[in-house]
């Protein structure tokens, strides 16, 4: 069976697995009495909340954008209280971010667009994504992104098991999600490093489609480059490398409703609602 | 455990809490204390560990976990050793609105019958006597017979525009009397037409919100609104902040609300209220309710710069960081050692400045300071804006 079968076939399933337990948070929110609704049951709270939502956003979409991107993603209020605090956290949801974007495209091109192609040729463009002059630039970002990403997980390592501030708590929790998001972008280069120091690998197709010239590896993916001068002299099994890859991934995903993990939404909510609201301070002025 | 005291937001908030401990800083309660179990992530962690017990995956799968009365009384130990000064809130990465949780919370154990017994006196007291202290509602304009020159009408008029509502605290506290009696001759002298409610004035409810009786307001809230209305008023002055706010959040009304603070910042702008020159040092302190809670932080600041003579020197802990005096959210009930401490602190902050006099716009601010100046013999002189600005008044 090829790679992209065996990944659908586990990837359905963790997403399924992902939205269920989603769900189950939503539906313990949803347990709390709406102001003006109080009678209303899980479904029509859940509708409320959401028109009021989709209303909110369109009467100025610009407005949310700006907060989602300032206030959300490169979260402006922890920079004003540490800026160590906001760099590690702003490579961490910069990079998730980014990195998910990237492959979104990158999949979408490659694994749709150029099928459609065959029938329509006005997705013929998609071709440079997978073969052409694109290709190299969105290998090139993801392996950057991903890059940040594990240099602010390192940091906020740093912080939490050296620098350890008084107002730190460590718990089981924090120590899992840390070296979970560790392993996963280790193990994700590794498999890189393991694919460039073995040409056969590629050639073989162990792993899905990989198109970036032998050559373009060094600046494409540099970090996989560098740690590839360390693994031609060793031998894996290049399937048991990508399954300690991908199986925790989306095991990953399943834990996030139930982690700590899960403010990556929560608190986008929270922000979003905080801003949205009318300050007090404004009755002063 | 009734998850139904709470709103979707706050559940999803306690899920928002990222334990990252930026509020332990802020958290005057935790500054005194020290105790992980008393602090604003405590409160969200234990909650959060309640709420999965009861409704978590294993809950849904085996049953939910039977509180203990033991872990509750805990809970309703750290819940209600709060200042509801709203800091932590503020200082918040994730934006928690954190004074609202609390006041949830709070609902939530109201609603297990765990609070203090103090909170449930009172509790007695103002749905009994309509006022915090138990005493007869007609005494809450008592204070007035200390005044000399007082009008037939005695300042309760058949209507009037405005009405000032004086508060439980600044009606029934000797130590607070000043701030009413010098209102209203600020009010007299510049001719508004205002009217007081008397004993028609029923306590806004902020006392059973803040204890976790939220439900219980809705007849005071009722009988004030009509009070006012059939006076004929327009607007309310209030010179309790905990007034202010709780109209402002609680009672839907299309009446116009000023704190003592704006209303007289009107006054001096209409050229109805001049000063003497008179040379002196103060410095003024934001109360919870007036600063953090209801935003309001210039108009105060703008009346002592108006005020010829007067050097203002801020607190080094102002606006948005001033510290809670520790007479905020029912604490001198629960703790009034916790409270004292407090505002022991901010003696200390006051001193700092070296200002002769502090000024502040909360009758309860003036109560507890004053009172543990007196208890420490520290010749503190305080003084509420209403006082300050009469004495000052041309």
């Amino acid at each position: 069976m090829d790679k992209h079968t065996i990944f659908y076939a586990m990837f359905i399933p963790s997403m399924l697995l992902f939205f269920l337990g989603m769900w189950f948070r939503l539906s313990l929110y949803l347990r709390g009495t709406l102001e003006g609704a109080e009678e209303a049951t899980q479904w029509e709270k859940l509708r409320i909340l959401l028109s009021r939502g989709w209303r909110g956003f369109w009467k100025r979409p610009d407005w949310y954008i700006r907060i989602l991107i300032m206030d959300v993603i490169f979260h402006r209020k922890l920079f004003g209280q540490s800026l160590y605090r906001w760099l590690a956290h702003t490579l961490l949801v910069f990079g998730f971010v980014a990195t998910f974007i990237v492959d979104m495209i990158k999949g979408f091109t490659t694994g749709y667009l150029v099928e459609w192609s065959h029938s329509v040729p006005f997705f013929s463009f998609a071709h440079a994504f997978e073969k052409g002059g694109i290709r190299p630039f969105l290998d090139f970002f993801l392996e950057f992104f991903s890059f940040l990403i594990l240099v602010g997980c390192v940091l906020a390592m740093i912080r939490r098991f050296f620098i350890r501030p008084d107002q730190l708590r460590t718990e089981e929790e924090d120590i899992v999600t840390l070296f979970f998001i560790l392993y996963l972008v280790l193990s994700g280069f590794l498999i890189e490093g393991y694919r460039i120091a073995h040409p056969e690998v590629v050639a073989n197709r162990v792993y899905m489609a990989n198109f970036t010239p032998q050559s373009a590896n060094n600046w494409v993916s540099f970090f996989g480059y560098f740690l590839s001068l360390f693994m031609k002299g060793i031998t894996i099994n290049p399937h048991f490398l990508w399954y300690a890859h991908v199986i925790p991934c989306l095991v990953w995903f399943v834990y996030i409703p139930h982690s700590k993990l899960l403010h990556i939404f929560t608190s986008s909510v929270t922000v979003i609602a905080d801003r949205a609201k009318q300050k007090p301070h404004k009755r002063d002025r | 455990m009734d998850l139904s005291k709470l709103s979707p937001k706050q559940l999803l908030e306690i899920d928002a809490c990222t334990r990252c401990g930026e509020c332990l800083r802020f958290c005057p309660i935790y500054s005194q204390k020290g105790e992980e179990g008393i602090n604003p992530r405590g409160k969200i962690q234990v909650m959060k560990k309640f709420i999965r017990g009861q409704y978590g995956l294993w809950a849904k799968l085996f049953g939910p976990k039977k509180l203990s009365e033991e872990d509750v009384k805990k809970f309703s130990e750290m819940v209600y050793h709060c200042t509801l000064c709203g800091e932590c809130g503020l200082q918040c990465p994730v934006s928690i609105d954190s004074r609202s949780l609390w006041l949830g919370l709070k609902e939530v154990l109201v609603d297990l019958g765990h609070y203090p017994k103090n909170i449930g006196l009172m509790k007695n007291n103002v749905l009994s006597r309509y006022n915090i202290s138990g005493e007869d509602n007609d005494l809450r304009v008592e204070w007035l017979e200390a005044m000399e020159g007082l009008p037939d009408h005695k300042y309760q008029k058949e209507r009037a525009e405005v009405v000032y509502f004086i508060g439980c605290v600044a009606a029934y506290f000797p130590m607070a009397h000043k701030i009413p009696q010098s209102f209203v001759k600020i009010l007299d002298r510049t001719g508004v037409d205002f009217t007081l409610l008397g004993g028609a004035e029923w306590c806004c409810g902020f006392p059973l919100i803040g204890g976790g009786f939220r439900k219980e307001t809705q007849e005071l809230i009722r009988h004030n609104i009509e009070g006012v209305k059939a006076k004929g008023a327009h607007s309310i002055i209030f010179s309790c902040p905990s007034c202010y706010h709780t109209w402002h959040e609680n009672y839907h009304t299309d009446l116009k609300l000023f704190d003592s603070t704006q209303f007289i910042l009107n006054l001096i702008r209409e050229g109805k209220i001049q000063f003497e020159e008179k040379k002196i040092r103060v410095t003024y302190h934001d109360p919870c309710d007036l600063g953090r809670a209801s935003g309001i932080y210039e108009a105060p600041r703008t009346i002592l710069r108006s005020m010829p003579g007067v050097e203002f020197i801020e607190l080094a802990n102002h606006g948005e960081r001033c510290k809670c005096c520790g007479g905020g959210g029912l604490l001198e009930m629960v703790d009034p050692e916790l409270s004292a401490a407090l505002a022991r602190e901010k003696i200390k902050e006051i001193q700092a400045t070296g200002a002769e006099l502090v000024i502040t716009s909360c009758q309860q601010c003036v109560r507890t300071i004053l009172s543990t100046a007196r208890r420490m013999k520290i010749p503190l002189k305080i003084s509420y804006i209403t006082e300050f600005v009469l004495k000052h008044m041309r």
